[in-house]
């Protein structure tokens, strides 16, 4: 196990924007310049400071009830990053344990799950969790629980398949033969095989949960609407976009780069993870 | 060979319907978790109980769920689509004008994001290995990680409001009159009633919100096109295309993207039945009068009848795209036929 193979472009790019994030989600209210909910409506839609007409006050400018972007951005990451992690490894946790199941002792709960999914990928998932925010009302916890609903198909379907190869190794059927129980095969022999996949899944969904999260907080489902998330942020902004575009391009800028983030390290942390796809670059 | 794909049409629509049964009774059980209840909002302040009862004894809401449930199958089935609770008209007017648009900005984006996902796969390929290929798969990363609705807004900000080129509000311009409905699609109705301007500002109308759904789906077009590519381009049929002498031009047309299409043509039926899903946000954004706008209309106002309906077509949609994909490609890829 050396490092190096950790150290590609997309991993150390991607990984340096999560840490980043994660940071500034951690020590929001040292970075934030201002109180995020505070409303100055002497300064209403403030260019940044750098622009004609900004407040060095207002590094990114004030919105339209005069308040400080950069400070509403900073906090935006806690909305986002807590979602993401939350909702993608409930998704991730439900998803992988059906799979499990389902690919490894296959029959009637195979039959159940596959039909599941199918069911599932029969809606375009946007659908699916505003239905759920129907059902279940507004609010960001309703958010994660739709999203771990909806998501869990994405996992589920991906290992499934792989579980069915895995099972068929000859390690599988010596755990067997040297008397480990189901379970004991499952956790100690099925699940490392199908673990870099897992792993990968998991990043990728921790960007598409970012992407859910503010386009349900856009609507207005999810986090209360003066809670500072970055769809709430677009949502306000999008009414005097005119006069201060920046109020949309900033969010949208952070929002991009989460995901810019999740993706890179999802994406790199597939081959460097998993050992057959490393020989098979080699050759 | 036509027949064949018939038959392979009808029995994929046919395995079809009970998944169909499946996510409209998934739908129903879910809206009927709902805490708030539809018929207690829709009534003007100052109504009296009675007022309330007799309103969900009329919806019939005050029924057993699975009963309730059998009820709206039973109207579906014999074409009683119901009233919308908040819009007060009948839902199957609601869809059937909304639908057309609906298919109309699909059917756009992804002619798009089809013209401009294989143009850069191809672009990709022959840039491969050089400086160009790590600039166009740094692009197509970045262009992946902006959900579609942030696209329609930056799209808005840049062609719209900084260079006022285009129109981002509506389906055509104020004040122009819907040709009369013959098809519905309105794109058609208007060249058929000979209104070449009400044409022309469709289309207009029209160009924002499908190059937002295009820019979503066209990277990972290029992505597929360009690992498939790849991995025929070093089949020994190739090769002996070279030998033979043909032009590189020749080789990639006729011998190498032929062979490289399959993934591609998959990953677009997928990646369509998913585009139904990102026009929702793009249409409440463009304020585009389609299926979108109205489901979020009405959750906002939690319209049941309408949601319930809305949910179903997007499924018949996707189910419709797959099976219409499936067929698509048993007929390029010759492996599968004799099956």
């Amino acid at each position: 196990m050396s490092a190096a193979r950790f150290l590609t472009p997309r991993i150390v790019v991607g990984g340096a924007l999560i840490a980043a994030l994660v940071l500034v989600a951690i020590f929001a209210p040292l970075i934030a310049p201002n109180d995020p909910e505070a409303q100055e409506l002497l300064y209403v839609l403030l260019p940044p400071a750098w622009a004609p007409g900004g407040d060095a006050a207002f590094p990114l400018g004030t919105d339209s009830l005069g308040r400080c972007i950069a400070s509403r951005l900073v906090f935006g990451t806690r909305v986002a990053l807590t979602v993401a992690l939350t909702a993608a490894t409930g998704a991730m946790v439900l998803g992988t344990l059906l799979a499990l199941l389902a690919g490894y002792f296959g029959g009637r709960i195979d039959w159940l799950v596959s039909r599941a999914v199918d069911t599932w990928m029969s809606f375009p998932p946007v659908i699916l969790a505003l239905i759920l925010l129907v059902g279940l009302g507004a609010g960001v916890d309703k958010v994660i629980l739709a999203i771990i609903i909806v998501d869990w198909t994405r996992f589920a379907r991906v290992i499934r398949s792989e579980v069915l190869v895995v099972r068929r190794r000859d390690y599988i059927a010596a755990a067997r033969l040297a008397g480990f129980s189901h379970l004991a095969v499952l956790a100690r022999e099925v699940l490392p095989a199908v673990a870099p996949l897992v792993i990968t899944l998991l990043s990728l969904e921790m960007g598409i949960a970012v992407i859910v999260e503010a386009t349900m907080s856009f609507v207005g489902l999810s986090v209360e609407s003066d809670v500072a998330a970055w769809g709430v942020m677009i949502a306000d902004a999008r009414r005097s976009m005119y006069q201060a575009p920046w109020g949309v391009v900033l969010p949208t800028a952070a929002i991009f780069l989460t995901v810019l983030g999740f993706n890179l390290l999802g994406d790199g942390l597939r081959p460097a993870l998993d050992p057959s796809l490393r020989t098979r670059g080699a050759r | 060979m036509l027949l064949v794909a018939l038959r392979i049409l009808f029995f994929r629509l046919l395995v079809a319907v009970p998944t169909l049964i499946a996510v409209s009774a998934l739908v129903f059980v879910i809206l009927r978790l709902l805490p708030a209840d539809p018929a207690a909002m829709s009534l003007p302040p100052g109504a009296t109980a009675e007022d309330l009862a007799r309103l969900r004894a009329a919806l019939g809401l005050d029924r057993s769920i699975p009963e309730q449930y059998l009820i709206w199958l039973g109207d579906l089935l014999s074409g009683d689509f119901g009233i919308s609770i908040y819009f007060r008209r009948p839902v199957a007017d609601l869809v059937s004008t909304a639908l057309p648009n609906t298919l109309e900005l699909v059917l756009s984006g992804l002619l798009l994001g089809v013209i401009v996902g294989v143009a850069g796969g191809l672009l990709m390929f022959r840039a491969r290995g050089g400086r160009g290929e790590e600039a166009l798969d740094v692009v197509s990363s970045a262009m992946m990680s902006i959900p579609e609705f942030l696209w329609a807004l930056l799209l808005i900000l840049a062609f719209g409001v900084a260079v006022p080129l285009l129109p981002f509000i509506g389906r055509m311009a104020p004040g122009m009159m819907t040709p009369p409905g013959v098809t519905g699609f309105l794109l058609l109705d208007s060249l058929i009633a000979g209104r070449l301007d009400v044409f022309f500002s469709l289309l207009l109308h029209l160009v924002l919100p499908a190059v937002a759904l295009a820019i979503a789906l066209a990277p990972l077009i290029m992505r597929v096109l360009r690992a498939s590519l790849v991995e025929v381009a070093g089949d020994d049929f190739v090769t002996q295309a070279r030998l033979r002498g043909l032009s590189e031009q020749r080789i990639l047309f006729a011998h190498t993207l032929p062979n490289a299409a399959l993934p591609t043509i998959s990953l677009i039926g997928v990646q369509a039945g998913f585009m139904f899903g990102g026009t929702v946000l793009v249409e409440v954004i463009f304020g585009y009068p389609g299926l979108g706008n109205l489901i979020v209309d009405a959750v906002r106002n939690h319209d049941l009848p309408v949601i319930q309906l809305v949910a179903l077509v997007y499924c018949v949609l996707v189910l419709a795209i797959n099976a219409a994909v499936e067929v698509i490609y048993l007929l390029v890829n010759p492996r599968l036929r004799t099956h």
